[in-house]
């Protein structure tokens, strides 16, 4: 970071502070009133490949309170654009490595996708509580975290700066880097974050790029499947309000690890068992290339109230314009290296660090 | 001129798709095609064996007993023999001995064992017969196919003929509409996968060209045309009706089996006499 780049940091952020004072229009207000066409059978039509890849971080710095946007003044600072990814820095984006070792070489910005020439004028995702940050963990739910904390602390060895996590076995990989399941919400990913949406008489469906996901989103009232059967994406039942999709999501399986790679040490991370989630989607399409994808979170075993967030879903971003632009994601078809290399490394490691002691 | 259509239809398809229906299926709204959506399923062994077999026992009949013993099949092959170059017959033997190989080194998991049993993707048409269902999504625009087996999935490009920009495990899929019947050519799928667990195979010059016919409301004839020239003496086809899933409520459920395969395939990794 060079001297003129800290200089114009502290610019723009006393310009956001007083942008603080400054009460704007909301996004969702300034938007209602574009209307979506509709597909033969008149339902509204959300078709089309879409990528939510974001630069606009999870929680909003604490600094900011409870502004929810950038004004216009604030946005066309030549640096903001370069000033957001360090905000989204704080929050967990790297996915591909939970490993303090690899912290800071995580996939960076060439795999992103972001709103580069688009506003990012939101501060967080989080657009509920007001301030724009997590609610507090209930106490079942910080013992969990707690307890997911000491158990990977159990597998490190070595001293600063060269702490190594240790895989005894398949099972002590996240269960993304094991190509089982990836987080359910999709939000903030790394790379692969294509996604389409496809309408038939009587359904949507959402094909996630990432894992080759498909959820298949019956629009019928047919209540959920039965409780017994726990999904790594659940059961989705939809219904259309006036012109937005809402989506009932249940019925997941505690197998699966909400919205995270659990459990990052340092990072302001949620690794939380799924089980008792209960997710509501409500899908809008605000304009010609937008969806504004907002889900709120049900979980009173987990957090002390629901909190929701919005993440747009961009159709008019180079990297995700057709169904061609969607690769076939081979990810455990390729994951026999990984996995031998990350065993046998681990056991070499805990025998050379056994050794020493 | 119609008889002699028939006729004609009746020799080049052989017996399993003579009876060439009249039945007209329903448009889908807002366009003059066939609505093939659903849930469908086949009921037969093909992925046993996609050859006429008799039952046989299981691999692991100490511990299963009858269970997963194989059932017999009439077999899905038109003519009922795969056309393989010789050295290819010795090859499929060699596949079906060695099917539930674990795969000790990384070499032994390129080349051998049944890739259902890694948790592989399927491929085409193998995804359409084995023992999942599938679901037809078919959008005014597109049709694309999401299969219970694996969470795999394929787009089928019906508006353009765009390249394949890789070879991969379910392939590229380029459709078209014949009258009544959703034509699809499946290329560039690698050489990893299988037609089935008896070892049947093919090499990456692997070309499918699958034909889905509706011939009543819950019913579709399928039918693949392979043609592979590394592997077999003259192309062949396979064919076998595809049967609505009737339940009021039927969905796809998840059938994940990565984590059910992590024993099978990576078990030895935890022994040091491995490194």
């Amino acid at each position: 970071m060079n001297a003129r780049t800290i200089t114009s940091r502290f610019a723009l952020t006393s310009g956001l502070l007083l942008g603080m004072m400054t009460q704007l229009p909301t996004t969702a207000q300034e938007t209602d009133r574009w209307t979506p066409d509709r597909t033969a059978w008149g339902d509204p039509n959300l078709q089309g490949v879409y990528t939510f890849s974001t630069l606009t971080p999870l929680e909003r710095p604490e600094a900011l309170g409870n502004k929810a946007t950038y004004t216009a003044e604030e946005l066309a600072e030549a640096e903001l654009q370069s000033i957001i990814p360090a905000t989204a820095a704080e929050t967990p984006t790297a996915e591909g490595s939970n490993d303090d070792n690899l912290r800071g070489n995580e996939y960076n910005a060439f795999w992103a996708s972001n709103e580069k020439g688009r506003l990012a004028e939101r501060t967080s995702l989080i657009v509920d509580p007001p301030n724009g940050r997590l609610p507090p963990l209930t106490e079942r739910g910080q013992q969990i975290y707690d307890e997911r904390v000491a158990e990977l602390a159990t597998r490190q060895v070595g001293e600063e700066p060269n702490i190594y996590t240790l895989y005894d076995t398949w099972e002590d990989h996240p269960v993304y880097t094991r190509c089982v399941a990836r987080s359910m919400p999709r939000v903030q990913q790394g790379y692969n974050h294509g996604l389409q949406v496809l309408q038939t008489p009587g359904y949507v469906v959402i094909y996630y790029e990432s894992q080759h996901d498909t959820r298949v989103i019956p629009l019928d009232g047919r209540p959920h499947i039965d409780s017994s059967i726990r999904q790594w994406n659940g059961d989705a039942r939809g219904h259309w309000e006036g012109d937005t999709l809402v989506v009932d999501w249940q019925n997941f399986t505690d197998k699966q690890f909400f919205m995270s790679i659990p459990p990052a040490i340092g990072l302001r991370n949620i690794s939380l068992p799924q089980g008792n989630i209960r997710l509501v989607e409500r899908l809008t399409k605000v304009d010609e290339n937008t969806i504004d994808y907002e889900v709120t979170v049900h979980d009173p075993t987990t957090w002390t109230q629901p909190w929701t967030l919005i993440v747009p879903w961009r159709a008019d971003d180079p990297s995700y314009q057709s169904p061609v632009d969607l690769y076939e994601f081979g990810c455990h078809e390729g994951n026999y290296r990984m996995m031998e290399n990350s065993l046998r490394g681990s056991r070499v490691l805990r025998e050379t660090y056994t050794e020493a002691e | 001129m119609i008889g002699a259509v028939s006729v004609c239809l009746f020799l080049m398809t052989g017996t399993s798709t003579a009876q060439v229906s009249d039945y007209q299926a329903p448009r889908l709204p807002g366009t003059d095609n066939p609505d093939l959506n659903g849930v469908w399923q086949v009921l037969n062994t093909a992925n046993w064996d996609i050859r006429p077999h008799a039952a046989g026992p299981s691999a692991l009949p100490d511990l299963l007993g009858a269970i997963g013993a194989i059932p017999a099949g009439l077999g899905v092959v038109e003519g009922n023999e795969i056309p393989y170059q010789p050295w290819a017959s010795d090859k499929q033997r060699e596949n079906f001995e060695g099917r539930l190989t674990r795969p000790l080194t990384r070499e032994m998991n390129e080349t051998t064992g049944d890739p259902e049993a890694k948790c592989y993707m399927p491929g085409v048409p193998r995804a359409t017969y084995l023992p999942h269902p599938f679901q037809i999504v078919q959008t005014q625009s597109q049709v694309f196919i999401a299969y219970e087996f694996a969470n795999a999935a394929r787009i089928i490009h019906m508006d353009s003929q765009p390249p394949s920009p890789a070879s991969s495990w379910m392939g590229w899929s380029i459709g078209h509409w014949e009258g009544d019947t959703l034509v699809v050519e499946v290329t560039d799928q690698t050489e990893l996968t299988w037609f089935d667990r008896a070892g049947n195979f093919h090499s990456d010059a692997l070309r499918v060209t699958e034909r889905y016919t509706p011939i009543t409301p819950n019913h579709l004839q399928y039918e693949a045309l392979i043609e592979d020239p590394n592997v077999f003496t003259r192309p062949w086809t396979i064919s076998m009706p595809l049967y609505r899933r009737m339940e009021p409520n039927a969905q796809l459920l998840e059938f994940k089996c990565v984590e059910f395969t992590e024993l099978f395939m990576y078990e030895h990794l935890l022994e040091p006499s491995s490194d």
